[in-house]
């Protein structure tokens, strides 16, 4: 074949390969097979994971952002007399013990659940991220410090960090976001704290310093880009984890204070209903398990992305 | 004498996320019994695939191999995976450019060198085995192999570990050895010992040897015939002697002038007259001759149609078609006169 | 004499490292672990010139060129850069002169930041030394593209679009950006291939002229040093045994590792082939190298002299520096014996 085959799949060239040669034996495909249904599946599945992940989260997001226009009920007005209401035709969800509507309440619970599930995110990433390169790049004592003190705080379980946590500074927003980044950072701290002994020892970091840059324009301009990446790859993951935490402090009542709807309150809540009011607990516990599935997807989706871009 | 390897329009494909990239295109050649022959090429030239292409060693990607590779006379291709492990290490060896990532960590290197031996029947039991495998240290050079014979790879040098390898790929007398770029990676008076090495081998085992390098100079030194692999693509194939005194090939030519020499009048300055480009995109190379973009001779006829090996003279195979005019030509690369180059510091002294 | 300036003079510079778990060895009564990679080296490198350390691996020569930038902290000496020992500089000072000396890696893979594009990269040195006020930057940095023979509209792009020469020329011209004195070649062209090679050489001896540079080769191909190099130095396990203009080594080596050297290399030559090894034996231990002259258990020539008796760098005809007890001895097998050049 003297033709360019660029973008060609191997059963094209096998059924080439056999239409030129013809009579001769047809050459045995060697090596890892694919799943049949050719190029096009293939190259849908590689991005496949990104795309449902992201696309499902989007709905998500739409959904708990536009939650006053797609229901009308207010997630904490109660209504005595409609209670436990089975799902219908005027409560898609049903209602609770206090008559709120418990399709409204799960919306709304999502924009705090994901919220939070954000932040507590972002926080430890950035301050774990910064830890970890200053203690690779410096070495010696700090690095000692800093890995002794990401020791300590992995030592500790969580939900006593949390209790701690919350005992200190009491229930709401802020020491959800504290408890959370505090037993949260250290993993980020370690990763990058790996990358970056590995970066600082490469070409292009000798070259910065035969430039004769600064420590600090070394670490963040040249070194922690090129580090990031597993550090996202965690981040999207673990996402669904610290929903997860955030949803076993509801439930065990170190979260936000009723009435304000989240899922592991929601769900904490209709426990002693399970029997009767099926609704109450199987709904929010559903919406947790999809926005996790979403956020898994999502998570391996971008890790794939990030890992293809990596490599030359 | 029928030849021992017999290479006929062999095709290696495979599969990337790019599309499908033809890493050998139609390539044929043959190697007699004893003899050593060069593939020399540029990284890209397919030459190391063609080792793996006669071994059938499965690729990280599927790939489609069709052509004919016969070794002493059946077809390599045609042949049923059972019976193709039984040929490898057996009848056919090979040994890679990094020794030490060949070799297995965490076993003694007794035992690695023992393994084909035991595995093909060679050996009748352990005992034999390492009787077997200490008479062949001492035959590849490895100093005190009875103290040496149950240490760890990591604790052989890279030369050291790469006359382990030999060993190990000896174990069974082969007939034939690919050898992979075996001394890339070594140091220039290491990889002295070990070409010196194989010669002496080869010598004594009638070994065949199919060296792969990108080195001039090695293939000089040792090979007796030479294929040169351009995109890949054989574009020359010739005895040595010949090839070097007088390339038949504008790539050939091109990369025996842009290698700077030891030797030579110390005064002269000829300016190195490299080939200018770069290698082509595999998976999408030139029209015609893959080299006619960087070629001096190249004219209107050289961009389009097949440009096989042909032979000009009984054992000189080129695929230019101008290859007259390159030989009447003298040296196409050769730039007039030096180029103007600092004066030297210590011409001053006298 | 050579009436050149001198522009770095190097006093007995050492870099003595111990491995890792040295210390319990210790403990645990071992003997005392250490690794000279650079053994008392004495050097001067002239204006204008391209000095080549020859060597191969564990000759020290890559960390003698680092340790000469203070890219890796000497054990012992003097680096004399116009006169100024570095090694006296804050680190302050010493940033802002490091865009005097600069260095061209190996590996063209891995010598640029692969998250910043070319033209961030070449801008970024020239704005931190401020070479240039910043509207001007911009030409600069085509300029410099078109010095080292790139296409400036690539300038937008990654490392990862271009190929391994390219990116070799994308390091020298980060190197040049700042306008040094003197600079560092790392085996700059070991790890392309064999076409490219000539480009890039070419390259730096073009630039060489037309920047007025001083340069330090590094390379463990004895054919590329003979194409660059005004002189050359070869290296063994830390020293240097020989330090000579290029003719005199080529064509009059003096040291029996040296000759070693250039009769291992293998030459485009079918018609002279040797069947007789080299040197023979392995390289010795860094850890543990042989008392006295290093290369004694390898040399051919080697007496009990040579085993008590570090032999001294000396200057034995003009501009001709040798450590080797036996260095007439050595000329006379040269000369005598069928010498694979001429």
């Amino acid at each position: 074949m003297r033709r360019s085959t660029r973008g060609w799949h191997m059963s094209e060239v096998r059924a080439a390969a056999a239409a030129a040669l013809p009579g001769q034996r047809v050459p045995e495909m060697l090596g890892p097979r694919f799943l049949p249904g050719g190029a096009f599946v293939r190259r849908l599945g590689r991005r496949g994971t990104l795309i449902a992940g992201g696309g499902m989260l989007a709905a998500i997001l739409l959904a708990s952002v536009f939650a006053a226009q797609i229901t009308p009920y207010d997630p904490i007005a109660q209504n005595l007399r409609n209670t436990l209401q089975p799902p219908g035709l005027a409560h898609p969800f049903g209602t609770d013990n206090f008559g709120r509507d418990v399709f409204s309440r799960v919306l709304h619970a999502a924009r705090t659940d994901i919220q939070i599930g954000f932040f507590c995110v972002l926080f430890p990433w950035l301050l774990g991220s910064l830890l970890g390169a200053v203690a690779g790049y410096l070495g010696g004592l700090v690095d000692t410090v800093v890995m002794r003190t990401v020791d300590t705080f992995m030592a500790f379980p969580f939900l006593i960090m949390a209790i701690g946590v919350i005992a200190v500074l009491g229930p709401g927003v802020t020491s959800m976001y504290v408890a959370l980044t505090l037993s949260g950072w250290s993993m980020y701290a370690r990763i990058v704290r790996a990358e970056v002994l590995v970066a600082r020892r490469s070409d292009y970091v000798l070259a910065a310093r035969a430039m004769g840059y600064s420590d600090a324009r070394i670490v963040l301009r040249h070194i922690l880009p090129n580090v990031v990446t597993p550090t996202i790859i965690f981040a999207v993951t673990s996402m669904v984890l610290v929903i997860l935490a955030t949803v076993t402090l509801s439930f065990l009542g170190l979260g936000l204070p009723p009435p304000t709807p989240t899922w592991g309150t929601m769900i904490a809540e209709g426990r002693n209903f399970i029997f009767t009011a099926w609704w109450m607990v199987t709904l929010p516990g559903l919406a947790i398990v999809v926005t996790g599935l979403a956020l898994s997807l999502l998570g391996d989706g971008v890790a794939d992305l990030l890992r293809g871009e990596s490599s030359r | 004498m029928s030849a021992l390897l017999e290479v006929r329009n062999l095709t290696t494909r495979i599969q990337t996320r790019r599309g499908v990239l033809t890493i050998v295109d139609d390539v044929s050649f043959s190697l007699e019994e004893g003899e050593c022959f060069g593939l020399v090429g540029e990284s890209g030239s397919g030459k190391s695939m063609i080792c793996r292409s006669i071994l059938r060693l499965p690729p990280t990607s599927p790939a489609l191999m069709s052509g004919r590779i016969a070794f002493e006379g059946q077809d390599l291709l045609a042949l049923p995976d059972r019976e193709m492990t039984r040929l490898c290490g057996r009848r056919i060896a090979m040994v890679v450019q990094d020794a030490i990532a060949a070799l297995n960590p965490v076993l003694p290197v007794g035992r690695q060198i023992a393994e084909a031996m035991l595995e093909h029947g060679v050996a009748a039991n352990r005992r034999d085995a390492r009787a077997r495998v200490l008479a062949l240290m001492r035959k590849v050079g490895i100093p005190a192999p009875e103290r040496r014979i149950d240490d760890y790879p990591h604790e052989f040098s890279g030369g050291m570990c790469q006359r382990v390898v030999i060993a190990a790929a000896l174990a069974c007398a082969p007939r034939l050895l690919l050898a992979d770029e075996p001394t890339t990676a070594l140091d220039v008076t290491i990889q002295d010992q070990i070409l010196k090495l194989l010669g002496e081998l080869q010598q004594e085992m009638r070994l065949a040897v199919l060296l792969v390098t990108h080195d001039m100079g090695v293939v000089a030194q040792s090979c007796r015939r030479v294929a040169v692999m351009y995109a890949g693509r054989i574009v020359e194939l010739a005895e040595t002697a010949a090839l070097f005194d007088q390339p038949l090939h504008p790539y050939s030519a091109g990369l025996l002038s842009c290698v700077p020499s030891v030797d030579g009048a110390a005064e002269e300055a000829t300016r190195l007259r490299p080939i200018p480009g770069g290698p082509p995109d595999i998976a999408d190379p030139p029209e015609g001759c893959r080299f006619h973009p960087r070629c001096p001779l190249a004219i209107g006829a050289c961009q389009s149609g097949a440009f096989p090996l042909f032979e000009v003279r009984p054992g000189r195979f080129t695929a230019c078609i101008r290859h007259e005019e390159l030989a009447r030509a003298g040296n196409i690369w050769a730039e007039p006169m030096p180029a103007a180059r600092a004066p030297e510091a210590a011409e001053a002294a006298e | 004499m050579s009436a050149a300036a001198t522009l770095i003079e190097v006093e007995q510079l050492s870099k003595v490292y111990a491995p890792a778990g040295a210390f319990l060895k210790r403990l645990t009564g071992g003997a005392r672990q250490r690794l000279t990679a650079v053994d008392d080296v004495s050097l001067s490198i002239r204006a204008g010139e391209i000095l080549s350390l020859v060597g191969e691996s564990g000759s020290g020569k890559t960390t003698l060129g680092r340790a000469l930038l203070r890219l890796v902290e000497p054990s012992a000496g003097r680096i004399l850069f116009r006169g100024e020992d570095l090694r006296s500089f804050a680190p302050s000072r010493m940033r802002a002169a490091r865009r005097h000396l600069q260095m061209i890696f190996q590996d063209p893979y891995s010598a640029l930041n692969p998250r910043m594009t070319v033209r961030q990269t070449l801008a970024e040195a020239m704005r931190v030394h401020a070479i240039h006020p910043a509207e001007e930057i911009d030409d600069r940095v085509v300029e410099l593209l078109e010095t080292v023979g790139l296409n400036a509209g690539q300038a937008d792009r990654f490392p990862r679009d271009f190929s391994g020469g390219q990116r070799q020329r994308i390091g020298i011209a980060r190197a040049l950006s700042v306008r040094p004195a003197f600079i560092v070649a790392d085996e700059p062209v070991s790890a392309v291939d064999v076409s490219i090679q000539a480009q890039i050489l070419n390259l730096l001896l073009d630039l060489r002229e037309r920047f007025d540079l001083t340069m330090l080769f590094i390379a463990h191909d004895l054919s590329v040093v003979r194409y660059v190099s005004t002189r050359v130095g070869v290296m063994y396990l830390g020293r240097i045994v020989e330090l000579a203009p290029r003719q005199a080594i080529f064509a009059a080596p003096r040291h029996p590792y040296t000759q070693g050297l250039l009769r291992a290399a293998p030459r485009p030559d079918p018609g002279r082939r040797s069947t007789t090894v080299a040197i023979t034996g392995e390289p010795p231990s860094a850890l543990d190298p042989p008392s006295g002259c290093h290369f004694r258990t390898r040399c051919p020539m080697a007496t009990a002299l040579c085993a008590e008796a570090r032999p001294a760098l000396a200057e034995i005809a003009p501009d001709h520096l040798v450590a080797c007890h036996h260095h007439a001895a050595a000329m006379a097998a040269w000369t005598g014996a069928a010498a694979p050049h001429h």
